[in-house]
């Protein structure tokens, strides 16, 4: 595999008592890019994750992560080989402040322990989070908790960040701002790729687009080209309205 | 010998079961570690102590009245405090609260009835039967009578009966239970009431068999806890197989290894089945196991 | 590797309580040997409170059987003592209690590997076990002493008064817990406790160690206990497994937590304290009812504040914050 992909999976399948979550799914993010998961709901899109962070382990298959065969390492072990998960319904420590959330995914990252401050300072302002440092986490309003979720992940250095729906549920504004957040943490060094429901964000933020429908890789390409495939539009966009 | 050491562990293992079939529901419907549930059964076997004194009344005919009245207490418990806690506070707060109960019964108890051991001795308590060398107090023999006919009675109510489905589906789907028209609170409340009804039972049946005291409501709540975790949450059954379970290793670890050893056995056997199968032998019969 | 991740509320806490145990240190001067006698009880409740929260407050790992370690580590030191006739009683008791809190260690360190895989409830009455067969094997085992009870040595020096020496020693090994329990709180052990409290699966995927970290505040925390162990039984003179395998130190020391505020290091010292006041002076002559006294309390507590007293002030402060945020608008 050449250098510039981060990710290459190949083969990956995974069931649950018999329900084929994952099926034979093989495909490679390069580097420096932001790539889209998207399908209709129960497309193995979340399994799909939980599989590259070690919450799961494949069926079968390889999940190799800057050229090492991770699948069905411990979630704590991929965490330190450089991979980070922004969860959908965010896990804040809500009695923390957000300075100490973030600080927390800066410690058990990759920064050095001289660098914690520097890069914790570095990911709350790169998610617009300075403002509220002392806030704390349950005073957040939902936007505000998904950037908290995005910065804690991106303090560990990752390089790559998995988000899992960074924009469900979010408003206009919001939105934008979180697919600006997202830019950032691109050009900061991180892989991106996303899971999300949100097309327009998609459209607009996505160099790749993955297509999952129950558990089948059916469609991989650019945004523009995914949103003419007509499988695409009949598995999900056309089901969508 | 051996023979005479299991069946009285049998006995031993029904008083158990017994005594934990209560706590055993409350876990697996309402989630709640009842604290005071060894309190419970100690207010049982009081009871029947004092029905038994004062009025000359049989232990096994003033049953069915304890069990009555403790289904009430129960049935208030649950309304009254539980329900207001476990709203506002974790379930861990619940088990402190249900803690504070159980001091509080504990005290009461020893100013009513002095600190000192107390047991129930009808006419026939120094009977027994034989079976060939194997010798039983009839006492005892009611007991585990008592035992495995409530135990039959509650496995068949929660299978059979209306209330009993209904319980069971409070259990798995709260939200569900709710939507469907089901009044949450009163099913909690019958459940919390179903479950001091089986602790007093279990006091009585406790009280025919073997001398209590106050302080001896730890002891019942701790074994109740050990029977659930061996034979599973929430069911007849699994307080049944838990129970004899433990009453079996109870007498053969006195019998075998030395009088001194059964509660350290207990728990050495509680904390290994924690480790290789923490949702007991049956598991959990309302929730998948984890 | 620095010590602390958020080093000035680290050196702030240190400082106060610092000066918090000089404060303390003097009391004994203006209290009657009653006096002293109940603020033995006070830093004694509040050291084991504090050595539970390393553990319990921080991961929320709740252990219900931390009797085991006040036990084991009394019976520990007591058999060594009682091994080294020839010692001076400084020499006997120093060697006697490094090896409780080391042997108290080992075995948390033991146990950890499978009880620390069970998860709430379940962790929680596994420990209740674990603190029932130590004290079932220190009762029934004769070599151990247990039920016959033994002898520790006297360490009291002369010309002191052995309540004042007591409340000393016990204020001493309090302090020197909270000491430690704040380094923890504001490590990155600490951090990752705390992570671990708040969501197991999100703090591995954080990456944080979560077992060795569980296993390190466990081992801390049963050492810690051990240590205030050895200094109660050296105050009791004589003990029986009865006399320090008690459920009150199961129990109680989470009802300081929760009284106080769970997770918090101010919350357990303040629940003990609390506590500790009501039970010995405000009921101190109502000995017939003083469990039904405890239990109501515990009652009134979980329903009017269960996030107890700091829970209080922390609704307070946060309203605070927000009036103060809404005026500078």
């Amino acid at each position: 595999m050449s250098a510039d992909v981060i990710l290459a999976v190949r083969g990956v399948s995974k069931s649950f008592r018999g329900l084929k979550a994952v099926r034979d799914v093989s495909f490679e993010v390069p580097r420096g890019s932001i790539c889209s998961l998207i399908g209709p709901n129960g497309a193995g899109k979340s399994t799909f994750f939980n599989l590259v962070t070690g919450y799961f382990r494949p069926d079968s298959g390889t999940i190799l992560f800057e050229g090492r065969d991770i699948a069905g390492a411990s979630p704590v072990d991929v965490a330190h080989l450089g991979v980070a998960r922004a969860f959908q319904i965010a896990k804040p420590f809500p009695g923390m402040s957000v300075t100490e959330n973030v600080r927390i995914g800066a410690l058990f990252g990759r920064a050095g322990p001289r660098d914690v401050e520097a890069v914790t300072q570095s990911a709350m302002q790169l998610a617009g989070l300075a403002e509220l440092h002392d806030r704390e986490a349950r005073e957040l309003t939902v936007g505000q908790l998904r950037r908290l979720e995005v910065a804690r992940a991106l303090a560990a250095r990752p390089s790559l960040l998995l988000a899992d729906e960074p924009c469900a549920g979010l408003n206009p504004t919001e939105t934008a701002e979180m697919v600006a957040i997202l830019r950032r943490a691109r050009d900061a060094g991180a892989t991106v790729v996303l899971v999300e429901h949100d097309m327009p964000a998609v459209m607009e933020i996505s160099d790749t687009v993955l297509v999952l429908e129950a558990g089948a890789l059916i469609a991989q390409g650019a945004p523009q080209a995914i949103a003419r495939d007509p499988r695409v539009i009949a598995a999900y966009l056309g089901t969508e309205e | 010998m051996t023979m005479q050491t299991l069946v009285d562990g049998l006995v031993l293992g029904g008083l158990f079961s017994l005594s934990a079939v209560g706590f055993s529901l409350l876990f697996g419907v309402l989630g709640v570690v009842n604290l005071s549930h060894g309190a419970f059964v100690l207010i049982g076997g009081y009871a029947a102590y004092t029905l038994h004194e004062k009025l000359g009344l049989d232990p096994l005919l003033a049953l069915p009245v304890i069990m009555l009245g403790m289904f009430c207490l129960g049935y208030a418990f649950q309304r009254s405090v539980i329900q207001w806690a476990t709203k506002r506070a974790s379930l861990l707060a619940s088990m402190l609260l249900t803690y504070g109960f159980a001091l509080m019964i504990r005290n009461a108890l020893v100013l009513i009835y002095s600190p000192d051991f107390k047991s129930v001795t009808p006419a026939y308590a120094f009977d027994s039967l034989s079976f060939g060398e194997v010798t039983v107090g009839l006492t005892r023999v009611a007991a585990l009578l008592v035992s495995i006919v409530l135990l039959a009675a509650l496995a068949a109510t929660l299978r059979y009966s209306n209330i009993g489905r209904t319980i069971r589906a409070t259990a798995q789907q709260e939200q569900a239970a709710a939507l469907c028209g089901v009044n949450i609170r009163h099913v909690f409340a019958l459940t919390s009431g179903l479950s001091a009804a089986f602790a007093g039972a279990a006091g009585v049946a406790i009280g025919l068999v073997m001398p209590f005291s106050p302080p001896d409501e730890t002891l019942w709540t701790v074994n109740a806890f050990v029977v659930v975790t061996l034979g599973g949450i929430g069911s007849p059954a699994g307080a049944l197989v838990g129970g004899l379970i433990l009453g079996v290793v109870n007498t053969m670890t006195a019998q075998l290894i030395g009088a001194a050893f059964p509660n350290a056995m207990m728990f050495l056997l509680l904390v290994l089945m924690l480790v290789v199968r923490p949702a007991g032998l049956l598991g959990n019969s309302f929730k998948g196991s984890r | 590797m620095k010590l602390f991740v958020s080093g000035r509320s680290a050196w702030v806490s240190i400082a106060i309580t610092l000066a918090g145990a000089l404060l303390f240190a003097l009391l004994p001067a203006f209290l009657s040997p009653y006096g002293v006698r109940v603020g033995q009880l006070f830093v004694l409740a509040a050291g084991l409170a504090v050595a539970w929260t390393v553990l319990g407050g921080f991961s929320g790992y709740w252990s219900f059987g931390n009797a085991a370690f006040v036990g084991t580590g009394a019976f520990v030191a007591a058999l060594i003592e009682l091994a080294l006739p020839g010692w001076s009683p400084a020499g006997a008791f120093t060697v006697a209690l490094l090896a409780a809190m080391l042997l108290n260690g080992l075995l948390a360190l033991v146990i950890a590997w499978p009880i620390l895989r069970l998860r709430g409830i379940y962790f929680a009455i596994a420990m209740l076990g674990v603190s029932q067969v130590c004290y079932e094997l220190v009762s029934n085992i004769d070599a151990l002493r247990g039920a016959l009870g033994v002898n520790l040595l006297d360490i009291v020096p002369k010309d002191v008064r052995p309540e004042r020496f007591y409340y000393w020693a016990l204020l001493l090994a309090a302090t020197a817990i909270i000491l430690i329990a704040i380094c923890v709180r504001h490590s990155k052990l600490g951090y990752g406790l705390l992570a671990i409290r708040e969501d197991e699966d999100t703090a591995r995927m954080l990456g944080v160690p979560t077992a060795p970290y569980k296993i390190s505040a466990f081992v801390i925390s049963a050492m810690l206990t051990a240590m205030m162990g050895v200094i109660y039984a050296h105050n009791l003179g004589y003990i029986t497994a009865n006399s320090v395998f008690r459920n009150e130190f199961n129990l109680n020391v989470i009802v300081y937590s929760l009284l106080g505020g769970m997770g918090t290091i101010i919350g357990p010292i303040v629940g003990a304290g609390v506590m500790t006041y009501v039970t010995q002076v405000l009921l101190g002559d109502l000995l017939d009812i003083h469990m039904f006294i405890t239990g109501l309390l515990l009652a009134i507590l979980v329903l009017a504040a269960p996030n107890g007293l700091y829970g209080i002030y922390d609704a307070y402060r946060l309203r605070l914050k927000r009036q103060k945020r809404e005026a500078g608008r």
